[in-house]
């Protein structure tokens, strides 16, 4: 009897191991770069940019050599730096010439060789790999993501190494910025804007959208546009803060205060633009994308169920290779009660905190997101330049995504403090449960504030 | 020992070679599953990010838990709000599975039935398919013009109306009040109340619409497996018996209900601690079809453990998921267990 029950305990032990392991990952290692993480340690350190981190002390490159595997392979050649660049796979396109980017730089520097490591399961993949003590020597950071790191004292502040800071755009040095440190140089940027399917437009007979459009603009365009019959929708919108929170803007609200020691979200101006974005649903005049059949808004639009769409440049090269048929156009969001807003969406170039090769590692970010990196990056005409002084020459490139570029002046950093994760779950869901109309605005906006309150208070 | 008496060196030659035949099971049993459990278990008394090192973490006792099970915040309301789904979903889907593979089990043990290979192979086949293919193939399915809409449509003469059913939070007993016009508008006051993080409403708001598209999925794709535990069991009973039982005068229904059910007891206790433990950790079918939404109502305890670690970077938190999940899942088989009663040891 007790043999079976204990060899019941021991399935379920087993049957709790899918689990157990997640928490377990990684942890195999942890007894070895007690040496070097000691470095990264004391959080507060980490916060100002100090010299100790950053330079390239005896102690900190050496326990860390024996972890990296490339390191042995370049030991006998002597003096060229392996290093590592973790990203994501993006389009084809985008994944070729990154791979050329990074040919030119090798050739261009003999002592360094970067080896490009693009992961599916990234965030996963980069998590185990920093906690594991093993981290790539460049990798992706999201702006959105960018406090947890920060908080957890995993990156080096390079911002102040960098070849011209201040040519890139304020909004998205802000982007990358905490507790005022510039950790990371942005590598590229998307704003949303408004693109139009051309043929609807003149089917119902309405002007195509201007720059000085406004929410009533919108409105009467959406509700002009709708043809419930034909299945079609003046305006798709997704269930999602990172749209919502355009309006937000447009509105003249705010998530939180300056300081970010309390949520704004009960605001009238956050309620205003919360009615008016369900509005556009709850009158019918918009659809999210589930409902047109489709995973997401670009499909949605480039399938001609929706007149309008508001998304970034992202969907640009996704409706050139999935819809060339279609008749489109694209114009900057409109304005709202307090003017102009958008939202920019970056990603940076992140050195670890224990990085092995500082120097090295800094200066292939600096490389990538300098002026020859960014332009030869930026040239393939899907995200923008990040530095100010190279949108001259990007803009003649592709002068039909000026839109997109417009809004890099008036767009807000889609980035807020650690753990704010928990209130855009919380936002996302509220605004899932409003648009089948289980939800009201102000219960919404009174959930998100409740936990995004909760969330400030415990920094 | 029996060898106590008397430690001969035959059987310390027997016994060390016993050990060295199990060290290798032992040591990947070790490495890969002890270990893990008992860093789990002390993760989940840490505030480890799951970021930086592990070695980094603090020590904060039974903070997690107490956050988890008590805390009055979005930690409890979400952990509780999974269990709440999660339930659903087992007591949705474990009645169903076994009633239905337990039907398919008796018709392809049938003597008369033809093509048995054909059926038995068909009925598996969902088991033996990658649930990251199947996953993709429903959520087509569940489209608002997809075929699941469109069959019920034709079956209805065009009376159903098309639903988004990946999109829609709303809860089947929700739904069913509101048909009986009863709305959190004009429902009686108490349901408001808060109980361990949700109100009473949220409590008995049924499995959403999403989550019923994934249970109805789960089902169909466990039913194989559990058919084939059935098959073997049926198998074993001796034909004798059913003889027998038929010179009694015994028909088929009293022979299915007289018989069969009670020799199939054992391996009935197998397939209902397999269903739970199936359900109370279904992850792959979530993380494809609906990363938990919409409205976090197909959350899951399971789920909410990776989002917790590699989302929320709070590997701590999702440690300590995981660990009241072990519990859970232990608690509730032994209840189940002990209903089950003493033939199930037979």
């Amino acid at each position: 009897m007790s043999k079976k029950w204990f060899a019941m305990l021991v399935m379920m032990l087993v049957v709790a191991l899918m689990l157990a392991a997640c928490g377990g990952g990684g942890t195999e290692t942890t007894a070895e770069p007690t040496a070097d993480t000691s470095a990264a340690e004391p959080t507060e350190e980490m916060v100002e940019p100090t010299e100790e981190v950053a330079e390239p002390t005896e102690e900190m490159a050496e326990p860390t050599e024996e972890m990296a595997p490339t390191e042995e392979a370049a030991a006998p050649s002597g003096d060229v730096v392996e290093l590592q660049l973790m990203g994501w796979s993006s389009s084809d396109a985008e994944n070729v010439r990154l791979q050329e980017m990074v040919d030119t730089f090798n050739e261009q520097n003999p002592d360094i060789h970067v080896t490009l490591n693009q992961v599916p399961e990234y965030d996963t993949a980069l998590q185990t790999a920093l906690a594991g003590g093993a981290p790539p020597d460049v990798f992706y950071i999201d702006s959105f993501k960018l406090p947890d790191f920060v908080q957890a004292g995993s990156l080096m502040a390079i911002g102040d190494q960098l070849d011209d800071p201040d040519d890139f755009y304020p909004n998205l040095r802000g982007a990358f910025t905490m507790d005022d440190t510039f950790w990371c140089p942005p590598k590229d940027f998307s704003t949303l804007a408004l693109q139009y399917n051309k043929d609807l437009f003149d089917a119902a007979g309405v002007e195509y959208p201007t720059p000085d459009w406004t929410w009533d603009d919108l409105q009467a365009a959406a509700e002009a546009l709708t043809n419930a019959d034909n299945g079609v929708y003046g305006m798709v919108l997704s269930p999602d803060m990172a749209r919502w929170i355009a309006f937000l803007y447009q509105a003249g609200g705010a998530v939180t205060d300056e300081g970010f020691t309390t949520m704004t979200l009960d605001s009238p101006e956050a309620a205003q633009a919360m009615e008016f974005y369900l509005g556009l649903v709850t009158d019918g005049y918009a659809a999210q994308p589930s409902d047109l059949d489709s995973g997401w808004a670009g499909e949605a639009f480039g399938k001609g169920q929706a007149a309008m769409a508001m998304e970034g440049n992202w969907i640009v090269s996704y409706l050139n290779d999935q819809f060339p048929d279609l008749n489109w156009g694209v114009t900057e969001l409109p304005a709202g009660p307090a003017g102009k807003a958008t939202m920019s969406f970056t990603v940076c170039y992140g050195v670890p905190a224990a990085a092995a090769h500082p120097d090295e590692s800094i200066r292939l970010a600096n490389w990538l997101t300098g002026s020859e990196g960014m332009a030869a990056w930026a040239g393939l005409g899907l995200a923008m330049p990040t530095r100010a002084s190279l949108s001259e020459g990007w803009l003649a490139q592709y002068p039909d995504l000026q839109p997109f570029l417009a809004g890099a002046e008036y767009s807000h950093p889609w980035q807020f403090r650690p753990g704010f994760q928990d209130v855009l779950d919380t936002l996302n869901a509220g605004l899932q449960q409003a648009f089948t109309g289980t939800y009201t605005a102000d219960q919404v906006l009174s959930e998100a504030q409740e936990v995004g309150n909760d969330v400030l208070s415990n920094q | 020992m029996a060898a106590a008496t008397g430690v001969k060196g035959e059987d310390r030659e027997r016994a060390i070679a016993g050990w060295l035949f199990m060290s290798p099971t032992l040591l990947i049993f070790g490495v890969f599953i002890i270990i893990p459990i008992l860093f789990a278990l002390y993760f989940s008394l840490t505030d480890w990010n799951g970021i930086s090192p592990p070695g980094e973490a603090n020590f904060i006792g039974l903070k997690n838990f107490q956050e988890l099970l008590i805390g009055g915040g979005i930690r409890q309301a979400d952990f509780f709000k999974a269990l709440k789904n999660t339930t659903y979903f087992a007591l949705g889907v474990v009645p169903a599975q076994t009633a239905l593979s337990l039907l398919l089990a008796v018709i392809v043990n049938q003597a008369w039935l033809r093509f048995k290979g054909f059926f038995r192979t068909t009925y598996y086949f969902p088991s033996i398919t990658s649930s990251i293919a199947i996953s993709l193939m429903f959520l087509f399915f569940y489209q608002k013009s997809g075929l699941i809409n469109q069959v019920l449509g034709s079956l209805t003469f065009g009376r159903w109306e098309p639903i988004a059913w990946m999109a829609d939070p709303r809860g089947l007993f929700h739904i069913i009040l509101e048909a009986l016009g009863v709305t959190i508008q004009n429902a009686p006051d108490f349901v408001k109340t808060e109980v361990l993080g949700l109100t009473i409403w949220d409590w008995i708001s049924g499995p959403s619409i999403a989550l019923m598209a994934i249970m109805i999925m789960n089902t169909w794709t466990t039913i194989g497996t559990m058919m084939v535990i059935f098959l073997a069991a049926l198998q074993n009973v001796p034909g004798f018996v059913y003889e027998a039982a038929q010179i009694d005068g015994a028909n088929a229904w009293t022979q299915f209900r007289r018989i069969t059910l009670p020799l199939l007891r054992p391996t009935l206790f197998f397939v209902v601690t397999l269903g739970l433990i199936g359900t109370y950790q279904v992850f792959d079918q979530i993380y494809v079809m609906s990363g938990g939404g919409p409205a976090k109502t197909t959350l899951t305890v399971a789920y909410l453990v990776y989002r917790s670690g590699f989302t929320n970077s709070d590997m701590g938190m999702a440690a300590a998921i995981a660990i009241l999940l072990f519990i859970i899942i232990f608690t509730l088989t032994m209840i189940q267990r002990r209903i089950t009663g003493s033939e199930a040891d037979a």
